[in-house]
């Protein structure tokens, strides 16, 4: 079965490393003596200038994988390093942009006061902060909360002063777990935009969400878990599609409408199914064996409206691996 | 900006949380509780001078001692496991910030907090009882956030049930040293290794009552505190941030 190409593929990377995730496994043990093992196994490295989305179905183990980042867990075996340092000893002399899955803020703060004193913690010079702090505010549209008390904020709203205190500092490394939830469509949409101009050489980002779509479009790579294994890495977009695990590359089914040329669809894609309408379904193995069939069948004199994938990379990767597992 | 400086001014701010969460409380229970004890009997008394002998001394003794104990309950109630039950440790550590040196700093901050409203109250008692002494007061507040927060520290780093759980082990050391203490069999022996609370009393007394106190006594009140606000501070990072 051939690969998806992978022109971008990250077998390859020069980039200094920045996250190695090392063996690592996470088992919580009850005081009866039952354990369950959260994480098992994983190993992973990620590097600088990278977006790497980490994807799982609930329970798979992905905050309890971030939370060893942090160094809020201790792992049961292998290690988490920074840099090369633990991953503990690295926040606490840098710093990490964190958005946690569960805002949790002092909910009698007010909203601005909470944004000054993350700043005063994060080292921020006294005569920055106030600049900082009005910053992230614009940048999150949280102006007319800033006076509000922490638990007078809607969930939306928490949401984006929980992504503000992450953003006070220009943090080499960002992590950020489930950042869109609560949002509303239009700062779903901002969100991704403001992730796109975090993107920088230098810097790393980590986004843990259920959300395929939104790792589709932010990520370079996803890490798909489940029940605390890694099963696979995928990366994202067409134009460097392709699976860095060991197991096979599948076949992507993609919609083609065709204006006209139905006769000759059947000698260039055996395949196609009929989907009425013009609409023709087929099954490729990558996108070489996608693109020479098109350039046949438009060289065989048929007019083609458009090419859209049923499911896109990820996500099929995701139904496989989560399948796998199960 | 280093991260000792940043942490250093991030103390004010643990200092208006103790003020706002903290020190009203202990205040107001320190003006109810003082009011309703010594009034009466300041009223019963009249306007004399008063002496070690006098029973207004004796309950202003009392008082204020207890008072004590209950401030510093408050004060550090919570003070680690609270922030580990909220999740508030989650933003606050992904900065870069030492928990040990922050829990450290809260702890220190919480003292001078807890001595300033024993300050406010002494002031009062001092208008009712001029031979109080309001130094000797905050000498033995000081002497007692250590023996007893330093407990409560260590206490709050490994249980999330830390308030409950120091004034058990404050009043059950009292009891079983009651029991036990005057034996010489292994359980007197056991007892021993209790917090020392049967010696405050004593100390209390001669403390604020004359501003010296047996330096052995205040030496294991101080050293069993400092003990476990130092074992507190290796809990802290040797286990997880998170439950």
């Amino acid at each position: 079965m051939a690969k998806l190409p992978a022109p971008g593929d990250t077998d390859d990377r020069t980039a200094a490393l920045v996250i190695e995730f090392r063996n690592v496994g996470k088992t919580y043990k009850s005081l009866l003596g039952n354990s369950v093992k959260a994480v098992e196994e994983f190993s992973l490295v990620v590097v600088d200038g990278e977006i790497l989305g980490i994807a799982g179905p609930n329970g798979a183990g992905k905050t309890t994988l971030i939370a060893m980042m942090l160094g809020y867990l201790r792992p049961t075996t292998g290690a988490v390093e920074i840099n090369g340092v633990p991953a503990r000893q690295y926040v606490e002399r840098n710093g990490i942009g964190y958005l946690s899955e569960l805002i949790a803020i002092n909910p009698k703060w007010r909203a601005e006061t909470a944004l000054v004193r993350f700043a005063t913690l994060a080292g921020i010079a006294q005569s920055e902060i106030q600049r900082r702090v009005d910053y992230v505010v614009d940048l999150l549209g949280l102006a007319e909360h800033r006076d509000k008390k922490v638990k007078a904020l809607s969930k939306g709203n928490l949401q984006r002063l929980g992504l503000a205190q992450a953003l006070l500092r220009d943090e080499q490394i960002l992590v950020l777990d489930e950042p869109t939830h609560g949002l509303d469509p239009v700062w779903t949409q901002r969100f991704r935009d403001i992730v796109q101009e975090l993107r920088r050489p230098d810097r790393t980002i980590l986004i843990a969400s259920h959300n395929l779509d939104e790792l589709q479009r932010l990520a370079d790579r996803v890490a798909i878990i489940d029940r605390g294994r890694l099963q696979r890495v995928v990366s994202t977009g067409y134009e460097n599609a392709g699976v860095e695990s060991t197991t096979e590359p599948i076949a992507t089914r993609f919609r083609i409408t065709l204006a006209s040329g139905h006769e000759i669809i059947q000698a260039v894609f055996p395949q196609a199914e009929d989907a009425g309408r013009g609409e023709y379904d087929v099954t490729v193995h990558s996108l070489a064996e996608l693109n020479a069939a098109l350039a046949d069948l438009i060289g065989k004199g048929a007019l083609v409206a458009s090419v859209i994938p049923e499911r896109s990379v990820l996500e099929q990767q995701f139904r496989e691996a989560v399948g796998e597992s199960q | 900006m280093s991260r000792a400086t940043s942490l250093a001014r991030y103390s004010l701010w643990q200092f208006r949380d103790f003020a706002i969460d903290r020190g009203a409380a202990i205040l107001i229970i320190g003006l109810l509780w003082g009011y309703a004890l010594i009034e009466p009997i300041r009223h019963a008394v009249g306007p004399q001078v008063v002496g070690s002998a006098s029973p207004l001394w004796v309950v202003a003794i009392q008082v204020s001692s207890a008072i004590v104990s209950v401030a510093v309950l408050v004060a550090v109630n919570g003070i680690v496991s609270a922030d580990r039950k909220a999740g508030y440790y989650r933003f606050l550590f992904s900065k870069p910030v030492n928990p040990v040196l922050y829990y450290a700093q809260q702890f220190f901050v919480y003292m001078v907090g807890v001595i300033a409203s024993m300050l406010v109250l002494s002031s009062l008692l001092h208008k009712i009882v001029p031979t109080f002494s309001i130094p000797h007061f905050l000498l033995y507040t000081a002497l007692v956030y250590i023996a007893m927060g330093g407990i409560g520290f260590f206490l709050s780093v490994t249980t999330r049930y830390d308030w409950l759980s120091l004034a058990a082990v404050w009043l059950g050391a009292r009891v079983l040293r009651g029991l036990y203490g005057a034996g010489n069999d292994w359980r007197s022996k056991l007892v021993e290794l209790l917090p020392p609370v049967h010696r405050l009393d004593d100390v209390a007394n001669s403390l604020i009552g004359t501003g010296s106190a047996h330096m052995a006594d205040v030496m294991w009140l101080f050293g069993y505190g400092a003990l476990f606000f130092a074992l507190g501070l290796a809990a802290l990072r040797w286990r997880s941030l998170a439950d």
